[in-house]
């Protein structure tokens, strides 16, 4: 029975104060307990201590059997300035990023708006084209090792069937096309998620604002400039964001495929942070911790970046 | 000039299909506002598709000044149109969506912001032109759909229910400044809409369809008058026609059998009688046609019809009674003044207006036309 | 009817979608064919179909070049890790879902900021703590941190869902003297089954694919992973294609067979969170 006298103040758990069961509802500890305990301690003991602890190791050095030396930010201070094996990892990291976002945003978008205007079989074609985006990156790797391949790959084969043979490349294998070739195999991959997104938003759009579009003389490039892509904001920015920053943590596909070679041509910043953590001479952990959290904080700071600049001032409602 | 002409347009969505539209033809004149009314489904949101270009015409051609308009893009039709959702660009201010068409028609910049601002000043949005469309309410987003529309200038206007989405009392003022728009401008007008008051009020004449086919055209006072068949009656009036079973007798004259009674019919020629006597005919008569006391009938003399009081309905200015007819098989209702004493239950008499029947063939649903 | 200049006008564009259709499947087709023929029939003719069809190397894959084992190991850690995280998840997301508490926001950003969270800022360390705990090297210990990587995403998928059920299919149940677990397992998850089905999926085709936590975490031959298993195996057997085809689609085929059978849901499931 509740009390005659509202006494409840906020906090309170006893019996009496209990409200009916709506979302207000506030469980007891035990409750709470129970279902949220297993999720916690996982994510304690496997996500937040690992985080705590590459920090802390990234102001020490870590050698064999946990020896710790405190450092303070010497290890900050020689990725930042002695050492440019990191650098040129970053540099290739930023041309992968940039370059492999843009396309890969624009090129969904380009292939959406392909199954967007009702051609034949574009519910096959939509099944298809999202395949590669379901492999494994080892699957995806070793196939287009195959197919870069100088002797025997489709890529010199069909360059030198039509007489562009000169063309033909080792192209894993030259400093100069590897990381564009990498890159093309991750475009590969990833184009098709890119396009199911946006040809969910593009069925999305309200239709009748299209057909006011018809009837203000849009032909089908003008809808596109000035109604469909404005309108299409909100996704476009998420998924630039989405490939931004998975592309900026590359590392399965170049170590399949290159580990980072020819010549750190694609040493990418998290092949960099494998390398040196278990592919280097001298065992250190402290060093690629560092190394990893500097750029963790370089991937916040884009992503923030960018979403204040991109992002919709007000709401696009409809 | 706009003249419009529809002739006998359909709309089949696979070939051999239903057809949502059904050989139409109506021919809408200079400057006249004609309404589509019809329940939900019936086809003429797709017939209005059909004109401005927005859907592929199946059979039939749509004409505008003569000149067919089947294989031309919608955008080169000279056509505005306003939608039910309004369908305004959101990432848009209220400028940029009136003046959109004009830019891309290649209008003069100073051309259109005197447009935009002329036709802003006419329906009241002059203090929204910097908004974009979800900073308005719903009767400011419309009045930009409209605007939208004034600003280009065409040569016939398609609305498509623009008033469903509006509260009752924003709907009544709204279609008000519609019709003085309209009247203002003297377009040419297509108005769909499944209202039958906005159809009443707003139309020079009002088309209703059913099922994909025109059933009647007319103007408003004459469709309601003299409705075409028992769907239009019930469709058109609040509350709707009465539709009663009769039985047609011919003794010295012609009249219904209905209950047990007598109802002597004045006003439809032998001829046209002749062949459904002994049959059943539905017998219509409108709520207001039914009187309390004889004295007060309006046009032809008072049939008396034994009734139950079943239900009142005080609604303040007026009042309805569901009545029974003695038989107790059949029901009707009544619209009488706001004074009546009758109360549930009670036994009496109600006066039907005779110069204000209908009859229907009940085979068909059509209705038998008066004569005399 | 379309009039016929339309199909011509569309002729780059039909192009262009076979092309890229063939660019995207072609691969596959191919090293499905390569499955099937030796390896001195593939460099004999690399893009040929196969003669004969060599069923037998996927025995052979299967027992002599150990495939075998890393197909069950991947089972079992990947198998492991999809149970426990769905579990969990669907308990944190019911949780989050339902009921309000004052540390509600602070838990709900701390499971979800594992999303953003890159694998580099944990695997060194992962490494250390499952040395310490003599996890390192075992499939019990990948299967947990598999549950840790996947639980942000779990949660937040399935969290968006259970918010949707209506509040008064928990009122009646509360009236009816359910307890909160009781509710859980009776009204949540049996109505969250779609929702529960498409991360199951998600979880698994992103674990059975996962590289960068079993490069680092395990080191054993018989302990690796299907994507280990054909790295390793690309390593010292670099010029035998045909079994590496072999063993690649030995990889594929459980995707392809899901994908063939929850295309939909794999795709909607996938951008789910993406479409704004």
């Amino acid at each position: 029975m509740p009390p005659a006298l509202d006494t409840r103040r906020p906090g309170d758990r006893n019996a009496a104060s209990r409200q009916r069961a709506t979302d207000g509802w506030r469980p007891p500890i035990a409750t709470l307990a129970l279902f949220l305990a297993p999720a916690i301690l996982v994510y304690v003991g496997f996500t937040a201590y690992p985080v705590v602890r590459t920090f802390y190791n990234s102001v020490h050095l870590v050698g064999p059997n946990g020896a710790a030396e405190f450092v303070g930010t010497g290890n900050f201070s020689t990725a930042l300035f002695a050492d440019p094996v990191f650098w040129t990892a970053v540099r290739n990291t930023a041309i992968f990023t940039v370059v492999g976002t843009t396309v890969d945003v624009f090129g969904g978008l380009l292939l959406a708006l392909c199954l967007f205007i009702k051609v034949p079989f574009t519910r096959s074609l939509r099944v298809i084209w999202f395949l590669p985006v379901l492999m494994s990156y080892v699957v995806v790797g070793i196939i287009w090792v195959w197919i870069y391949d100088y002797e025997w790959g489709v890529v010199n084969l069909l360059l030198r069937a039509i007489g562009l043979g000169t063309l033909a490349h080792s192209w894993l294998g030259s400093p100069d096309t590897a990381l564009w070739a990498v890159m093309a195999t991750h475009l590969w991959k990833w184009l098709g998620f890119n396009m199911i997104v946006f040809l969910a938003a593009l069925h999305a759009l309200p239709a009748e604002v299209l057909g006011a579009a018809e009837l203000d003389n849009c032909g089908w490039l003008a809808k596109l400039v000035y109604i469909i892509i404005p309108m299409l904001r909100p996704t476009l920015v998420n998924l630039m964001v989405l490939s931004f920053v998975g592309k900026m943590m590359i590392f399965d596909l170049v170590w399949i495929m290159t580990q980072g070679g020819p010549l750190w041509a694609t040493e990418t910043v998290s092949t960099y942070v494998y390398k040196r953590a278990f592919d280097w001479n001298t065992f250190d952990l402290g060093y690629p911790s560092a190394v990893a959290v500097l750029w963790f904080l370089i991937i916040i700071a884009f992503v923030v970046v960018m979403s204040l600049l991109l992002r919709q001032r007000d709401r696009l409602e409809f | 000039m706009a003249v419009v002409v529809i002739d006998g347009l359909s709309k089949q969505y696979a070939t051999g299909g239903d057809f949502a539209v059904r050989d139409v033809s109506l021919t809408v004149a200079d400057g006249e506002f004609v309404v589509l009314l019809g329940p939900s489904g019936c086809g003429k949101s797709t017939v209005l598709r059909m004109v401005a270009g927005l859907e592929p015409i199946s059979a039939g051609t749509v004409s505008i000044d003569g000149r067919v308009m089947n294989q031309i893009p919608a955008k080169d039709r000279d056509i505005a149109m306003v939608f039910q959702s309004y369908a305004l660009y959101p990432h848009m201010t209220v400028y940029n969506n009136l003046a959109f068409g004009l830019r891309r028609r290649g209008v003069v910049r100073a051309e259109i912001d005197r447009r935009v601002r002329r036709v802003a000043g006419m329906i009241g949005l002059v203090p929204y032109l910097d908004r974009k469309p979800h900073a308005l309410s719903g009767g400011q987003r419309q009045r930009v759909a409209l605007g939208r529309a004034i600003v280009r200038e065409p040569k016939v206007f398609l609305f498509d229910e623009p008033l469903s989405n509006l509260d009752a009392a924003l709907r009544v003022s709204t279609r008000n400044e519609l019709i003085k728009q309209q009247h203002a401008l003297a377009t040419t007008t297509i108005y769909v809409t499944h209202d039958q008051v906005e159809a009443m009020t707003m139309g020079d004449r009002i088309c209703i369809m059913n099922q994909g086919e025109m059933v009647q055209i007319g103007a408003p006072l004459e469709v309601y008058r003299a409705p075409a068949d028992t769907f239009v009656a019930r469709f058109l009036g609040n509350p709707p026609m009465n539709l009663l079973r009769t039985i047609l007798t011919q003794a010295a004259e012609p009249a219904l059998e209905l209950d047990g009674m007598r109802l002597a019919l004045t006003g439809w020629s032998a001829a046209a009688l002749a062949p459904l006597i002994g049959k059943p005919v539905i017998l219509g008569i409108r709520p207001e046609d039914l009187y309390e006391t004889p004295a007060e009938v309006a046009s032809g003399p008072p049939h008396l019809v034994d009734v139950e009081v079943e239900a009142v309905e005080l609604l303040g200015a007026e009042t309805l009674l569901l009545l029974a007819l003695a038989g107790a098989r059949q029901e009707l209702i009544a619209r009488v003044g706001r004074s009546t004493g009758l109360k549930v239950g009670a036994r009496t008499r109600i006066a039907l207006d005779s110069g204000a029947l209908h009859l229907f063939d009940p085979a068909t649903n059509k209705a038998i036309p008066r004569t005399a | 009817m379309r009039p016929w200049f339309d199909y011509i006008r569309r002729t780059p564009l039909l192009l262009f979608l076979l092309g890229y259709t063939v660019l995207t499947g072609g691969p596959f087709l191919w090293v499905a064919s390569m499955s099937l023929r030796t390896t001195a029939e593939i460099f004999a003719d690399p893009y040929a179909l196969p003669g004969h069809l060599h069923w037998e190397k996927f025995a052979d894959a299967w027992m002599q070049s150990n495939y075998s084992t890393y197909f069950w190991n991947s089972t079992i850690a990947v198998g492991s890790a999809v149970a426990i995280v769905t579990v969990v998840g669907a308990m944190t997301a019911h949780c989050l879902a339902r009921y309000q508490f004052r540390a509600r926001r602070i838990v709900r950003f701390v499971i979800l900021s594992g999303l953003v969270l890159p694998p580099q800022m944990l695997i060194l360390s992962l490494f250390q703590i499952l040395l310490d705990y003599h996890l390192y090297d075992t499939l019990p210990g990948l299967a947990l941190v598999y549950v840790a990587s996947q639980l942000g995403m779990t949660v937040y998928l399935l969290e968006g869902f259970f918010a949707q059920i209506p509040q008064d299919l928990f009122d009646a149940a509360r009236m009816d003297g359910y307890s909160d677990f009781e509710i859980f397992w009776r009204i949540t998850l049996p109505i969250g089954v779609p929702a529960i089905f498409t991360t199951v999926i998600l979880n698994f085709v992103t674990l059975w694919n996962e590289f960068l936590y079993a490069v680092v975490l395990m080191t054993d031959d018989d302990k690796r992973t299907l994507p280990l298993g054909i790295m390793h195996f690309m390593g010292s057997h670099q010029l035998d294609v045909g079994m590496l085809a072999t063993g690649l689609m030995i990889a594929i085929i459980p995707i392809a067979l899901i994908y063939a059978l929850f295309s939909e849901t794999m795709i909607r499931g996938m951008s789910a969170g993406a479409v704004r």
